[in-house]
């Protein structure tokens, strides 16, 4: 999941990333692998569970004078590689300081 | 006369034994031709549609085209070979490729290491057409991985169907009922519980078996693997990541974004106000199982 957020004029004010996925090495060292060949074990899991919402909060300070806002937050599944993307979400909303 | 007798007991002892050894295939080709399902494509033209389009057609392609398994046959210690691996894909047999346990179930007890040298030069001649014989048939889930209390209900019977009911007089064989086939165990025998060490080089594989009995079953939960992804006998099994927008859908369906949003200004200390923006989210699965798992 990739959360940023842009002024208005597109400029980027800052961007956090969250990777759900179980992770795992060969236990000889700790360099995670990918490739069940060369895994061996989970050392850590931050995988999306059934029955358990995966709950995040993202802050954003804004620079001086920027009074809004777009935040797109977009969840993509990742195959094999970073660039084999499949997008699942992809949402905008303006977020203001004015009411 | 002892040489007569060691003569008979070769004859009445040795023969069928023989005759198991000689039924293993011994070429790429003849083991495809052993577990070749297309006359079921004659009756059963919609599910086996579905099924030529599945990850089970092509287990050992990877995603897109890819050929996973060629890291073991690459040589032994260049980049990118692994344990598995040997220094000439001539001494590659069967034991050399594990993930046959899931991806070729059929090979581990019917073929002879021949078929992993032809495989082994096939992957490294990227020859994807010869790899891509090897399948996951009708026949190996509808008879090799039927049984799984086999000191019960002994070996799957050769030439017979199992199904999830007795069915007398099928053109295509004998159908005889299978006590898991609409149970998630059925499924649980390759998409896993994670680590294989029943192997001398242990390795992680799919964990998705594991997380549906420890959160999804363990939760409350109650429904098959079957319910979700093989709905009307829907044999493409999905997702089928060859099919992007497809896959995409079946993850947005499983998985629910709920976003919140907040701007302020913080009050940090006196007379400075830090202008903020919070975003919640909440990503809910429907899915029986770990997100992503295989």
């Amino acid at each position: 999941m990739v959360v940023t957020a842009k002024s208005t004029d597109g400029k980027e004010i800052g961007k956090f990333e969250r990777h759900y996925h179980p992770q795992a090495t060969n236990c000889r060292d700790t360099k995670t692998k990918y490739g069940a060949q060369w895994k061996t074990a989970n050392i850590r899991d931050t995988s999306i569970q059934p029955m358990t919402p995966k709950k995040e909060t993202f802050e954003f300070d804004l620079p001086e004078g920027v009074r809004s806002a777009d935040v797109t937050i977009e969840v993509v599944y990742e195959n094999v590689n970073p660039d084999n993307k499949y997008v699942i979400h992809s949402v905008t909303k303006k977020v203001s300081l004015d009411k | 006369m002892r040489f007569i007798i060691l003569m008979m007991i070769s004859v009445f002892v040795l023969m069928p034994l023989s005759n198991v050894e000689a039924q293993k295939a011994k070429t790429i080709d003849e083991l495809a031709k052993q577990f070749d399902s297309s006359q079921c494509k004659s009756c059963h033209a919609e599910i086996y549609a579905q099924w030529e389009k599945s990850h089970h057609a092509r287990p050992l392609m990877g995603v897109k085209g890819g050929l996973m398994l060629t890291p073991l046959a690459l040589k032994k210690g260049t980049p990118g070979s692994t344990a598995f691996s040997e220094d000439d894909p001539k001494k590659m047999k069967i034991s050399n490729f594990p993930c046959f346990k899931c991806h070729l179930p059929q090979a581990v007890m019917h073929a002879e290491d021949s078929v992993a040298v032809e495989l082994a030069e096939a992957l490294l001649a990227k020859d994807s057409a010869k790899v891509g014989k090897l399948q996951i048939t009708c026949i190996v889930c509808h008879n090799e991985k039927a049984i799984i209390h086999k000191r019960e209900l002994g070996a799957p019977e050769k030439g017979v169907i199992y199904g999830k009911k007795d069915i007398a007089g099928h053109a295509g064989g004998a159908i005889k009922k299978s006590a898991i086939m609409k149970d998630s165990v059925f499924c649980g025998q390759c998409h896993g519980l994670g680590p294989n060490l029943e192997f001398d080089q242990a390795f992680q594989c799919a964990n998705l078996y594991g997380s549906y009995l420890h959160n999804y079953v363990a939760g409350g939960g109650t429904k098959t693997c079957q319910d979700c992804h093989m709905a009307k006998g829907d044999h493409l099994i999905a997702p089928n990541f060859n099919d992007e927008k497809q896959t995409s859908e079946l993850y947005a369906k499983a998985l629910t974004l709920d976003i919140e949003t907040l701007g302020y200004e913080w009050l940090r200390k006196a007379g400075t106000l830090v202008p903020k923006i919070v975003v919640g989210t909440k990503l809910t699965s429907s899915a029986g199982h770990r997100i992503p798992d295989g």
